[in-house]
């Protein structure tokens, strides 16, 4: 195959962006899922210890 | 006075409004999106890379139009969506059709990277340079741009509802620029080359290489669909936390 280089360079972009473009959306929703976790463990009531505070 | 039932694409298209439909109708058919666009795309760049014949003129090189050409339109056929998404948003205030709008910029700027980027590539050894100020890379050059900026207004404003209404307007705004790059070939006189591959009518490209092409085009589109719902259920995700189906939906199954 000639202009073997280009052909690759240009297949390689290609499948770097599809790439991000694939792996992002999916990390901005683990956030978002991790934050909603986060924010209902603060919500939630501490659970009783038996031990007495000082 | 009658009291006729909405159709039940109308009321389909209400209950997809809400966010937690959305979200599971987004979670359930995004993968499928992927897949389909996979399994074409799989089939596009065997044929495009190891069935077709190489050019009588710029041999293989030829072969990175199997990429260029259907990243080329679906940058300007994402712009055309996005802005008919954020038309409807502005007119009649539909927060899905904000998300969605939202939701192809990235995509959008994503597939005229890869126009910009493989056309440079191309024009290496069959032009002799990198980049030309011609109209038609320049123009795909301000698309770019406009791309970034509805991207950076979005995101500069807090207020998600305001920032999708400002961002909307400027995308609505940049249609204008969509036929300048279709016909830009045609109005100045270009480094870039004519229309080569006509939807209707006859293609300047033998038939034999046309097989690949079409199947990038269509895996370009699935993958589009895939991407669209994945990006809109992260951005209605970020809008609705806080909410209580939110947080059932991050349990953590047992």
């Amino acid at each position: 195959m000639n202009y073997l280089p280009y052909v690759i360079g240009a297949y390689a972009v290609f499948a770097a962006v599809l790439l991000w473009d694939f792996v992002v959306p999916r990390l901005q929703i683990r956030r978002q899922l991790r934050q909603a976790r986060q924010r209902a463990a603060r919500r939630a009531p501490a659970a009783p210890t038996g031990d007495l505070s000082r | 006075m009658s009291s006729a039932a909405p159709h039940p694409l109308v009321l389909w298209f209400h209950k997809l409004g809400s966010p937690p439909t959305f979200d599971r109708f987004a979670a359930r058919w995004a993968p499928w999106g992927y897949l389909i666009g996979l399994a074409l795309l799989g089939a596009g760049l065997w044929q495009a890379l190891f069935v077709v014949p190489a050019d009588y003129q710029q041999g293989d090189s030829f072969r990175i139009l199997y990429i260029h050409v259907p990243a080329a339109w679906m940058s300007l056929f994402v712009f055309g969506l996005m802005a008919f998404y954020a038309a409807i948003a502005l007119i009649w205030r539909i927060k899905l059709c904000e998300i969605l709008a939202m939701a192809c910029a990235p995509i959008g700027a994503a597939f005229t990277l890869i126009t910009l980027a493989t056309g440079s590539i191309w024009g290496k050894p069959m032009w002799g340079t990198w980049w030309d100020w011609d109209p038609r890379l320049t123009t795909e050059l301000i698309l770019l741009f406009l791309y970034l900026g509805v991207m950076g207004l979005y995101n500069a404003i807090d207020d998600r509802r305001a920032a999708a209404r400002a961002a909307g307007l400027l995308a609505i705004v940049g249609v204008v620029l969509l036929p300048i790059i279709r016909y830009s070939v045609v109005w100045w006189n270009s480094l870039h080359q004519g229309q080569t591959i006509r939807l209707f009518g006859e293609s300047s490209m033998d038939a034999s290489m046309m097989a690949p092409l079409w199947l990038m085009v269509l895996a370009t589109k699935f993958w589009f669909v895939g991407s669209l719902l994945t990006r809109a259920r992260a951005d209605n995700l970020r809008r609705e936390a806080g909410k209580d189906w939110v947080a059932r939906l991050a349990e953590p199954r047992a």
